[in-house]
C-alpha cells in the first residue's frame, strides 16, 4: 500500500505536475497576449525592451527603489523569502539525488544546515505574511480567504519538508503528505495568483516602458 | 640446517597471517552498509543486516548484489563477493559503471520498490537515530 502511494507520488505525479506546471504557464502566457491583443494594444506599441529590462532589474535589487526604502523589514522579508523559495527546492541535495537516480542528472547543492536556514525562513515569512494581512489596515481590506490559502499552499511543502528531512514523528506519512503538497503547489502555479512568477518580467517590463518611454521618468 | 630453519619459519608466518586474516574474511555480521571511500557522510549511515536480510528476501544467489559487468553486460555465473563496490562504483576509469551513490540508491531502492517490500524512503534507510 505505502509502496503504491509512494510510487505514484515519486513518478507519474512529479510527471502530471510539471506537465501542468509547464503548459498552465504556456497557457496563461498566451491566453494573456491574446487579450492585450484585443483590449490593450497599446501595451504593444510602448512596450520597449530597454526600458523594460531596466525596471525589472532595479527591482530586482534589494532596497533599489524608493518604495523598497520606505519599507525596510518588508523588503528584507520579501527578498529573503523569494530567494529562499525558488533556491532551496532547487538546490536541496536530497532532491538532487531523486533526479540523479531517475535521470543521472546531477548539479551543485546547498549544505544540508543552509538549505535548513532557508526553509526556516521561508516558512517564518509565510507568518510574516500571514501577521501582515491581518494586522495593517489597508492590506487587511484586501485580504481574502484565498490569499490565506495560498499562503498555507505556500508554506507546506517546506513545512512537512522541515519535518520529513528532520526525521520527526511520523516520518513516512509526512514524506508523502511532503510529495503531494509540492506537487499540488507546482500544478497550482499557473492558475493562482503565484502566475506572478511568470507574469512580472511582462506587468514590470510595461511599467518601466510607459515611465521609461512616454513619461521620460523612473519607475522605482 | 638454516635452509631448514627458513622453511619451518615461513610455513609458521604462512599460518599466523592465515589465523590472522580468518575474522576478516567470514562475513557473519555485517549490519551497516559501509565503504571505507565514505569518508565525510552526509548521511547517517544505513543498517543492513546481511544475513537477515537475505533470508526474509529470499536472496540466495550472492550474485543478485554482489554482480560483475563486463561491457555493459552482467556476467551470468560469476560474482563480487568480497569486494567493495567502490573498487568499480568509484574508480575514475570505471568504465560507465554508475557512481557509488547511485549505485547503492539504485540497487537497494530498485529491489524494493520492484518487489513492493523494503525501505523506499530516503529517511527510512538513513534513519538519524
Amino acid at each position: 500500500m505505502i509502496h503504491d502511494i509512494y510510487s505514484l507520488l515519486r513518478g507519474p505525479m512529479v510527471w502530471l505536475a510539471f506537465c501542468i506546471f509547464a503548459g498552465g504557464m504556456v497557457f496563461r502566457i498566451t491566453a494573456m497576449v491574446g487579450l492585450a491583443r484585443q483590449k490593450d494594444r497599446v501595451v504593444f506599441d510602448y512596450m520597449n525592451t530597454r526600458y523594460a529590462l531596466r525596471s525589472i532589474l532595479h527591482w530586482m535589487v534589494p532596497f533599489a527603489g524608493v518604495n523598497m526604502r520606505k519599507h525596510p523589514v518588508m523588503t528584507l522579508v520579501a527578498f529573503v523569502f523569494h530567494l529562499s523559495v525558488l533556491a532551496t527546492p532547487l538546490f536541496l541535495c536530497a532532491h538532487i539525488l531523486l533526479v540523479k537516480a531517475s535521470w543521472n542528472l546531477s548539479w551543485w547543492f546547498l549544505p544540508d544546515g543552509v538549505a535548513d536556514v532557508m526553509t526556516a525562513c521561508v516558512v517564518a515569512a509565510c507568518g510574516f505574511f500571514l501577521c501582515r494581512r491581518m494586522l495593517l489596515p489597508d492590506v487587511r481590506y484586501l485580504t481574502t480567504a484565498s490569499d490565506l490559502f495560498l499562503l498555507a499552499l505556500v508554506a507546506s511543502p517546506f513545512i512537512s519538508g522541515f519535518w520529513a528531512c528532520h526525521q520527526w514523528p511520523g516520518y513516512p506519512v509526512v514524506m508523502m503528505a511532503h510529495m503531494l503538497s509540492g506537487e499540488i503547489l507546482l500544478a497550482a502555479i499557473p492558475f493562482t495568483r503565484l502566475i506572478h512568477m511568470f507574469f512580472f518580467p511582462f506587468t514590470r517590463g510595461y511599467m518601466g516602458s510607459e515611465f521609461g518611454g512616454v513619461r521620460h521618468a523612473k519607475d522605482w | 640446517m638454516p635452509e631448514k630453519i627458513r622453511f619451518m619459519g615461513s610455513l609458521i608466518l604462512l599460518m599466523l597471517l592465515a589465523v590472522l586474516l580468518c575474522p576478516a574474511h567470514a562475513q557473519e555480521d555485517i549490519v551497516r552498509v559501509a565503504d571505507r571511500v565514505f569518508e565525510a557522510p552526509m548521511r547517517p549511515p544505513v543498517a543492513f543486516h546481511h544475513d537477515a536480510h537475505n533470508e526474509k528476501a529470499g536472496l540466495d544467489d550472492c550474485s543478485i548484489c554482489h554482480h560483475t559487468y563486463e561491457n555493459g553486460k552482467k556476467q551470468e555465473g560469476s560474482d563480487s563477493v568480497g569486494m567493495e563496490c567502490s573498487e568499480c562504483h568509484f574508480s575514475k576509469d570505471r568504465n560507465n559503471a554508475v557512481d557509488l551513490i547511485n549505485a547503492y540508491h539504485l540497487q537497494c531502492n530498485g529491489c524494493h520498490a520492484s518487489r513492493k517490500a523494503g525501505p523506499v524512503m530516503c529517511g527510512e534507510c538513513h534513519r538519524r537515530r
